[in-house]
Order: C-alpha cells, then sequence, then structure tokens
C-alpha cells in the first residue's frame, strides 16, 4: 500500500512523456551510423515509456527512414526492459546494488542482442 | 515523488493546457486500466505472506532452486502481463522471502517478450526476427539472472 504514492508517480510521469514526447521528436535523433545509431537507439528506448506496440511502430518508422536494424532492436528492447521513469521505484523497492547491475546489464545485452539477432538473420536470410 | 510529479503537471499545464490535459487523461486511463491487475497483484501478494513461508519460497526460487526454479522465472516473465511496475512490489516481497536475485532479473528480463504483441512484431519485422529476437531474450535473462547470481556470491 505504501507503494502506491511512487506508483501514482510513475503512472503521472508516463502520462506527461507520452503527452509532450511525440514519435517524431524521436525518429528526429538518429543520425545515420550505425555504431552511433545502436547507443541512441538504447538511450532512447530507454528513456522511453509506453505501450511495446509503441515501440514497434516506431521502430517500423525508423527502419523506413532508413535506420541500422542494430539501432531499431536495441531500440524495442530497451524500450522494454529500462525505464528511467521507473528507477525510483525499482531503487525504492529493490535497492541500489540489484537496481543499478540489473540495469547495466540490461543496457549491454540491448546492444549485444541488437547485434547478434542482425547477425544470425543474416545467416539464415 | 508524487509532489514532485504535481509541480511538473502544474508547469505544463500553465505553458500548455491542452498538453497537460492530455497527459492526465492518459495517466487516469492507465490508472483505471491497471486497477483490476494492481487488484489482482495485492492479493497474490497477500496469499503469498499468508500461506507460503520463506521455506517453500527458497526451495521453489532460492538459494536451493536450480533448473525448476529458473524455469518459474523464465516463463513467470514471459506469461506475466500488464506494466513492469505493477510487479515490482511482488517482487521485492520475494526476494525479502529468500528468492534468487538472478531469479528477480530473469522475469524482468523475459518481460520483455510480450506474448500479446507478438503477431504485431511479426508484422512490423517479420517472423524470423521475432523467432531469433524472441529466444535471444530468452537466453539473454538466463544468462544476466547467472551473471548476477555469481556477482552476489
Amino acid at each position: 500500500m505504501m507503494v502506491l504514492p511512487m506508483l501514482l508517480s510513475v503512472i503521472g510521469l508516463m502520462g506527461l512523456f507520452e503527452a509532450l514526447v511525440t514519435p517524431e521528436m524521436i525518429q528526429s535523433v538518429f543520425k545515420g551510423s550505425v555504431l552511433s545509431d545502436t547507443l541512441i537507439g538504447t538511450g532512447v528506448g530507454a528513456i522511453s515509456v509506453g505501450q511495446p506496440f509503441l515501440s514497434y511502430a516506431i521502430g517500423g518508422e525508423l527502419l523506413d527512414e532508413g535506420v541500422s536494424l542494430y539501432a531499431v532492436t536495441a531500440f524495442i528492447l530497451s524500450f522494454v526492459t529500462l525505464g528511467l521513469i521507473q528507477l525510483p521505484l525499482e531503487w525504492s523497492l529493490f535497492g541500489t546494488r540489484f537496481t543499478v547491475l540489473r540495469n547495466i546489464l540490461s543496457f549491454i545485452f540491448a546492444l549485444l542482442i541488437s547485434i547478434a539477432t542482425v547477425f544470425i538473420l543474416g545467416l539464415i536470410q | 515523488m508524487l509532489s514532485v510529479v504535481g509541480c511538473l503537471y502544474l508547469i505544463t499545464f500553465y505553458f500548455n493546457a491542452q498538453a497537460g490535459k492530455e497527459a492526465l487523461l492518459v495517466a487516469l486511463e492507465t490508472v483505471k486500466m491497471i486497477a483490476p491487475i494492481l487488484l489482482l497483484v495485492f492479493f497474490l501478494m497477500a496469499l503469498l505472506n499468508t500461506f507460503i513461508d520463506s521455506k517453500s519460497i527458497s526451495r521453489h526460487i532460492g538459494e536451493q532452486s536450480g533448473v525448476r526454479g529458473w524455469i518459474i522465472a523464465l516463463v513467470g516473465g514471459i506469461l506475466s502481463h500488464g506494466p513492469g511496475y505493477i510487479w515490482y512490489p511482488m517482487l521485492s516481497d520475494l526476494r525479502d522471502h529468500g528468492a534468487k536475485d538472478g531469479l528477480v532479473v530473469a522475469f524482468f528480463y523475459t518481460r520483455s517478450i510480450k506474448l500479446p504483441w507478438l503477431p504485431l512484431m511479426i508484422s512490423y519485422f517479420g517472423l524470423a526476427f521475432t523467432v531469433v529476437l524472441t529466444l535471444l531474450v530468452i537466453l539473454s535473462a538466463w544468462i544476466q539472472g547467472l551473471i548476477v547470481n555469481r556477482i552476489n556470491t
């Protein structure tokens, strides 16, 4: 029950994000180089919130604009595994060590999985 | 923190009333949507606290849980629905009662597999991409769990 204020805060922040940040704003951030776009993708996904399908829709748009699959995959993954807005709640419930560990690992693996996915797809297609 | 968010809303309303209203509507919609799930989670937590003691939690997802613990964590993450922050309190509870950190991390990560949204992912990115990504996520969830357990010992 004590977690309710925090939960409401998270939901409140998500509402603000959805109202103020447009998909176009997100798309404009990607530059064109594979390496930096993948890092940018992971970072943007980390601070973004919303329904998962939103990441697929934005990801699809990014692909159409020529952003690399590495970046889009990393974006989709970090969108759903990392959350700047949920961080205070996570930290308050799980402690510093767990939160830091989990988020660092999620970040690293967003990059690793995106590389592996593109590599494997390249092999089988 | 709630007061900080409240201030952010006031600021938003001051500069852009339309956006402020929209944000509030989104937030309220979300609360409406998660209310039933939240009730379920709190109910589960009450059940957990009443009927399941630390010993059985330890046995299934604690120190000695082995393969079964991993399966519970990985599959549980895939099957759990709704936003992640709803599950935090229950996971934190389990952790306090002896669930291994690595399993909680694995659960967190396989939560990224959203079963109801898979058809949409397939339509955007193709079947091959979806299958490969899903399998890699499960594998990575397990690896991350192993890493966390190793770091914690």
